[in-house]
């Protein structure tokens, strides 16, 4: 039986057991908003108020459910729209099918109305990418499009799909276990390779084990813990490692990075083995390269070919999968103990707490957001999704919340984009109902993607909005007072009255400015029933230590 | 040290193939000095052959990211000089 490709297009998505879509009807994607009218009881389509929004929900839905997010989008506009969101995927490896409408194929090139070439501004920040032409192609392609983004490392697709291919008819068959040679095999490690790994392991007297966000990805914590535990590591987390490890586990000693912990950047170069694992060795991570970890051989592990040696030189490599690689190296480690190693974090993060005991003092009674994180940390146990947006409350929000559960500390980490919180916990408050779900947001990123505001109005999400407004754009000032003298150019905002924002979209709020009122206030936001925005008005001028200055190697980490 | 890279490059005779690859060197701002391309294997198969001057240590990165790309079925290179 023949039946549309905008049919076809509903029927893939069923066959790929897709559950959630979001999205924004617009005239080149009609006919498959039609086609979906059919189906709403199976499928759920979430109305953003933006497509960003789509993009950054879905990502949220993918990080935490471990299916493909997927976005819906008209041509033209719609599409760009997307654009930050695929960006962000990529750039963070999330699994995204994002699928937008174009003209008809008889249209394309001809700059007609909300025509954009949507292959060519995707190209570099895909995966892949097929424009469909043809009805012909949909099933083939779908199932393509889903098994390359959470293939290997996952990441963002972008099916472009002409007007009349949407219109015309076609027999569907779906392929049964689609796949491509391509992809058959990732883990390409030898045992010769584990045996070489396991013998620098096992001779290292201050090794450190770094986990990124392939451990998340891979489900490989267990591994971890059991190969940390077996050799005695310190185990440090990149910012996308956070969660990996629970926070209390012992042998946790901290993050890596430009915010990192005091201890693990400073002992990064004294390390003689560093073992990064499912993480890609980014600026942010290590300072200046050419003096990161100059004591150290390196073990990386990653199932991404392209990231071995890209930034740091290795001494070995083990490519594939992360929980695969460490599960296989365990029986080549031998039980050892680094009692004297552990000792110097241990004296180094009594150094930090020193300088966090300074600024305590200089800031008492007053509300700053490492407070606020610290606070409700307490209250929750630890056990909330923190979804983090950018700048200072990314930071404050990674380095003060006692992350206990498994991957409940979700951010934008590559690319950075400012605006990504509040939907991207729309998709994470989707995905996990059950869970306590927080959006942390800064006064300037709340602003960027404030009309999602809607969308947590329409479908009734309890999302917990925490707006920590310090009238800048935090992390901007913080740099302009460290490294430009001062000179404020333009951080400083005028906000507008939130708490009436969101009443207007039906969303209680609080704003609290008083240090004697947090907790109260973080209790009653946290056991809030019903979304709700609670502004917490923080110090203006506060900033986050310890800081890797730009340009500088990771133990020239500033503790003020 | 800059060297001069010759790469060849097996993909799928395909639209946009080819934009993926030049992509990855517009990324690094890297010119392209020569270039060829034509279908071999009955036309289902391409082969792309380019030669860029490129920075010693990026040569070999350059080839992995080309060769991540869904529609690249392998990739060489010589170093020229």
């Amino acid at each position: 039986m023949k039946i549309t490709g905008a049919k076809a297009v509903i029927q893939s998505l069923l066959n790929e057991k897709v559950e959630v879509i979001f999205g924004y009807p617009g005239g080149a994607n009609m006919p498959i908003y039609d086609a979906l009218y059919d189906v709403r009881d199976k499928i759920r389509h979430i109305l953003v108020r933006h497509e960003q929004g789509a993009a950054h929900a879905a990502e949220g839905y993918a990080r935490v459910s471990g299916k493909v997010g997927v976005c819906f989008a008209t041509s033209g506009p719609g599409a760009t729209n997307l654009v930050t969101g695929i960006a962000d995927a990529m750039m963070d490896s999330v699994p995204l099918v994002c699928i937008t409408g174009q003209v008809a194929a008889s249209l394309v090139g001809t700059d007609a109305f909300q025509e954009t070439d949507v292959i060519g501004i995707t190209t570099p920040i895909t995966k892949w990418n097929y424009q469909i032409t043809s009805a012909q192609e949909i099933a083939e392609v779908f199932a393509k499009a889903f098994y390359i983004a959470r293939t290997g490392r996952p990441g963002p697709v972008v099916i472009d799909i002409a007007k009349n291919a949407q219109f015309e008819e076609v027999d569907f068959f779906y392929p049964k276990n689609f796949s491509l040679e391509k992809y058959k095999n990732f883990n390409k490690f030898t045992a010769d390779d584990l045996k070489k790994a396991g013998k620098l392991i096992n001779s290292s007297n201050k090794p450190l084990l770094i986990v990124g966000h392939g451990v998340i990805i891979s489900q490989a914590q267990d591994e971890v813990l059991a190969l940390a535990k077996k050799a005695h590591l310190p185990i440090a987390a990149t910012l996308h490692g956070l969660s990996a490890i629970p926070v209390s586990f012992p042998l946790y000693v901290g993050m890596t990075g430009m915010h990192g912990n005091y201890a693990v950047n400073k002992l990064t170069n004294q390390a003689d083995l560093i073992i990064g694992c499912g993480m890609r060795f980014d600026d942010r991570v290590t300072g200046v390269l050419s003096k990161y970890a100059p004591k150290a051989k390196i073990i990386h592990i990653d199932i991404d070919e392209a990231e071995i040696d890209k930034n740091v030189k290795t001494t070995i490599s083990l490519v594939g999968d992360a929980k695969k690689i460490l599960s296989s190296l365990l029986p080549y480690v031998k039980k050892n103990s680094h009692q004297e190693w552990f000792k110097l974090f241990f004296q180094l993060k009594k150094e930090e707490e020193i300088y966090h005991q300074k600024r305590e003092e200089k800031f008492k009674n007053k509300i700053t957001m490492d407070k606020v994180f610290s606070v409700l940390s307490k209250i929750t146990d630890g056990k909330a999704i923190i979804v983090a947006d950018v700048g200072q409350n990314q930071m404050f929000a990674a380095k003060y919340f006692n992350y206990q559960t498994f991957n409940s500390y979700i951010s934008s980490g590559g690319l950075g984009t400012m605006g990504y919180a509040l939907p991207a916990a729309i998709g994470v408050k989707i995905a996990k109902p059950k869970e306590l779900v927080i959006a942390s947001c800064g006064d300037g990123g709340l602003q960027m993607t404030i009309q999602e505001l809607g969308t947590i109005m329409q479908e009734r999400l309890p999302i917990k909005i925490l707006l920590l407004n310090n009238y800048y754009l935090g992390m901007v000032r913080q740099w302009q007072d460290l490294f430009f003298e001062k000179r404020y150019s333009f951080t400083y905002m005028q906000n507008p009255n939130f708490l009436k924002i969101a009443e207007g979209y039906g969303i209680k709020g609080k704003r609290v400015k008083d240090f004697s009122q947090l907790e109260k206030s973080l209790e009653e936001f946290v056991n809030e029933k019903e979304a709700f925005l609670l502004e917490v008005v923080v110090e203006k001028e506060h900033n986050v230590f310890p800081m890797v200055p730009q340009g500088a190697a990771v133990d020239e980490v500033r503790l003020e | 040290m800059i060297k001069t890279v010759q790469y060849n490059v097996v993909c799928e005779n395909k639209p946009g193939v080819l934009y993926r690859i030049t992509n990855i060197l517009l990324k690094r701002k890297i010119n392209i000095e020569l270039l060829t391309a034509y279908p071999i294997d009955s036309k289902k198969v391409s082969t792309v052959n380019f030669t860029v001057n490129v920075e010693e240590s990026k040569i070999n990165n350059i080839a992995k990211q080309i060769k991540k790309n869904i529609e690249v079925i392998d990739v060489n290179y010589l170093v020229i000089s």
